[in-house]
């Protein structure tokens, strides 16, 4: 991860459920109570708090909280992406989904849940490139429009990249043709 | 005619080939090089950039007697001087250009050690230091210098995140091998090592490319 | 002043490369031989045919003192046959690109790339657009020194318009083949990906979107490579370069 990169902080901001395994005193609020928190706990943390938190050990080698798989990685999207990596609309799990899904990777050894999401990510990108070089031609069509609207960043960012090889390199070729 | 025999005409070393060739060759791929590697490459020994720009300032100094001469004979030959004159500035300044934007994106980790300090020729060296002093005397004087002292660093490596920005040295590279020889690229389930063959295109990291650039057995593209 | 580009030629770049390629002319006036930085230019006699650089050549038609001689592979036939090969022989792969000069290097010397010792030539050094060059076999620069000849000398391009219908049709054909090349990587080997064949335009356009998928691949798949070294430093690195087929990830 790079110092400035900005989608890797915004990733850094992405919250994951986690639940607390300490007693925490002062931090209720943190849980609309006025109390501290109690162990057991269930809270959403963004990804540098939390991890921080569960890699972190207090004095009895017990980390201060647990982090769970958040939402946009659970088994039912997982199923999903696996039956049709296109059908699914990943923009609205998260727009993150890939950097969240490397930072969660990192944590937890979950080679199946790699596999799917390196997967997915080929299969989708054949499509955006499909996508990337029909876009000026507007043969585009609703379920194209639809497809890319579903886009999570990387894959936006992928997609503009395409676009942006496509597109010079046919005004190169028109400018050639009128000089 | 056969097509060993067209091919045997032409002799892919240098020896044969007149100098100027060669070098405009050199020049050409130091060019496509410092445009496609994710990182700063050395600053070519040898002399060639000496070479090239004497020649360039012998060229002008032909021009400028030439434009006296009003023959129009002469004169095409002179737009044909001019035309080439300005491509070989265009390598040259595209070339120098290639590497400014990477120094000005990575100055400090340029900076930071011996070995990535010999890489820039001595201008270069001396505009990244110049250049990293006054950015630095900027954001101290816009900003820095109302942060508590222990948050002033630009070299900050708290937290596993270091503050020196560096190129990604796994980006992928295009290469185009100029002799056959085995390729071995690391990959995630495997590193698979490919037969290629001169004249072949692939795509792997810079890092596993990178000496195999180096020896010349295959080039940037 | 930095240049502001994305690594990676673009295609006025790729452009400019190309126009270095040599081709052949047939010369309409005298023309003495000019002193230019990369060489003395031959002397020209009509009619005797002569290879200059692309650039050069360009100048002169357009001055009318020479006309350019299309090399064979773009000749109708030739182009038939390439689409031909690349959507029935093969139509997974690109088409081979001509051979490379034969007498490579004979001492199998190994040159440093900066020294000033001698250079391994490479397209657009290699005489793949002259009047020699073979037929039915595309250049590095196939693509972009096709258009430019039909947009400057179209008049010296036997049956313009179907050649420019067939590029058309390869270029086509060509574009499916950068798509499919990367699905690929959907089954893991992403090590060292072969492109054999692939055109310099070609390259440039889809540079951007090829290397995000690769960089995507492999940011997805850190994790899991960093345990797979692990895990052979374990070993002993008993397997040594040769992958065998459980490192295949199968």
């Amino acid at each position: 991860m790079s110092y400035y990169d900005v989608d890797a902080i915004l990733t850094d901001g992405e919250k994951v459920p986690c639940t607390f395994e300490l007693d925490v005193p002062y931090l209720g609020h943190l849980d609309n109570s006025t109390t501290g928190l109690k162990p057991g706990t269930a809270l959403s943390l963004p990804l540098w708090l939390a991890e921080m938190l569960a890699l972190a050990s207090t004095g009895d080698s017990k980390a201060p909280l647990i982090l769970n798989m958040p939402p946009c990685l659970s088994e039912q999207v997982i199923a999903a992406l696996r039956a049709d990596p296109r059908s699914v609309t990943l923009r609205e799990q998260n727009v993150h989904l890939y950097g969240v899904g490397v930072r969660m990777l990192d944590l937890f050894d979950e080679r199946e849940l790699g596999n799917t999401l390196r997967k997915t990510f080929v299969v989708r990108a054949g499509e955006v490139g499909l996508h990337a070089r029909k876009a000026d031609d507007g043969s585009l069509g609703g379920q194209g429009e639809e497809f890319l609207r579903g886009l999570e960043e990387w894959e936006r960012s992928l997609f503009r990249r395409a676009h942006e090889g496509v597109k010079s390199a046919k005004e190169w070729t028109e400018k050639v043709k009128k000089s | 005619m056969d097509i060993d025999d067209i091919l045997r005409e032409v002799d892919p070393t240098s020896s044969g080939v007149p100098n100027e060739t060669s070098d405009l060759q050199s020049l050409t791929r130091l060019w496509v090089a410092e445009r496609s590697a994710p990182e700063l490459l050395e600053w070519p020994s040898g002399g060639l950039f000496e070479r090239i720009n004497d020649r360039i300032k012998a060229q002008i100094e032909k021009i400028e007697i030439l434009t006296g001469d009003m023959d129009p004979k002469t004169n095409f030959a002179l737009i044909v001087i001019q035309t080439e004159l300005e491509r070989y500035k265009f390598l040259v300044r595209s070339y120098l250009r290639a590497r400014i934007a990477k120094i000005d994106k990575h100055t400090l980790h340029y900076l930071s050690s011996e070995e990535l300090r010999n890489r820039l020729s001595e201008t270069e060296l001396a505009y990244a230091t110049r250049h990293q002093a006054l950015l630095h005397n900027h954001y101290l004087s816009s900003f820095l210098s109302s942060f508590p002292t222990q948050l002033q660093n630009l070299n900050d490596t708290a937290g596993n995140v270091s503050m020196i920005d560096s190129p990604d040295l796994d980006a992928a590279v295009f290469i185009r091998m100029l002799r056959d020889r085995p390729v071995t690229g690391q990959g995630t389930d495997a590193d698979i090592t490919l037969n290629a063959s001169n004249g072949e295109v692939l795509i792997l990291r810079w890092s596993s490319a990178k000496s195999i650039v180096e020896d010349g057995d295959a080039e940037l593209v | 002043m930095a240049l502001p580009l994305p690594p990676g030629l673009v295609p006025s770049e790729v452009a400019f490369l190309c126009e270095m390629e040599h081709v052949t002319i047939v010369p309409r006036q005298r023309l003495e031989s000019i002193e230019l930085l990369s060489g003395a230019t031959p002397s020209l006699r009509p009619p005797r045919r002569e290879d200059i650089p692309l650039w050069l050549a360009l100048l002169l038609k357009k001055q009318r003192r020479a006309n350019i001689l299309p090399p064979p592979w773009l000749h109708v036939d030739s182009l038939r046959d390439l689409i031909h090969h690349e959507t029935v022989t093969d139509p997974t792969g690109w088409s081979l690109p001509p051979p490379p000069p034969v007498r490579a290097d004979g001492r199998g010397n190994a040159r440093r790339l900066n020294s000033d010792a001698t250079t391994v030539l490479s397209p657009p050094f290699l005489p793949s657009c002259t009047s020699s060059a073979p037929a039915g076999a595309l250049p590095y620069h196939w693509f972009e020194f096709a258009e430019m000849l039909l947009a400057h000398a179209s008049d010296d391009v036997p049956s313009a318009s179907d050649v420019r219908s067939l590029l058309r049709d390869l270029q086509e054909v060509r574009a499916a083949k950068m798509r499919t090349s990367i699905a690929g990587l959907e089954s893991g080997v992403d090590g060292v990906m072969s492109l054999l064949g692939v055109g310099a335009m070609e390259l440039s356009e889809s540079r951007g979107f090829v290397t995000g998928v690769v960089e995507g691949v492999r940011k997805l798949g850190a994790s899991a490579e960093a345990s797979r070294r692990e895990e052979e430093e374990e070993r002993g690195g008993a397997d040594d370069d040769e992958p065998s087929d459980d490192d295949m990830g199968i």
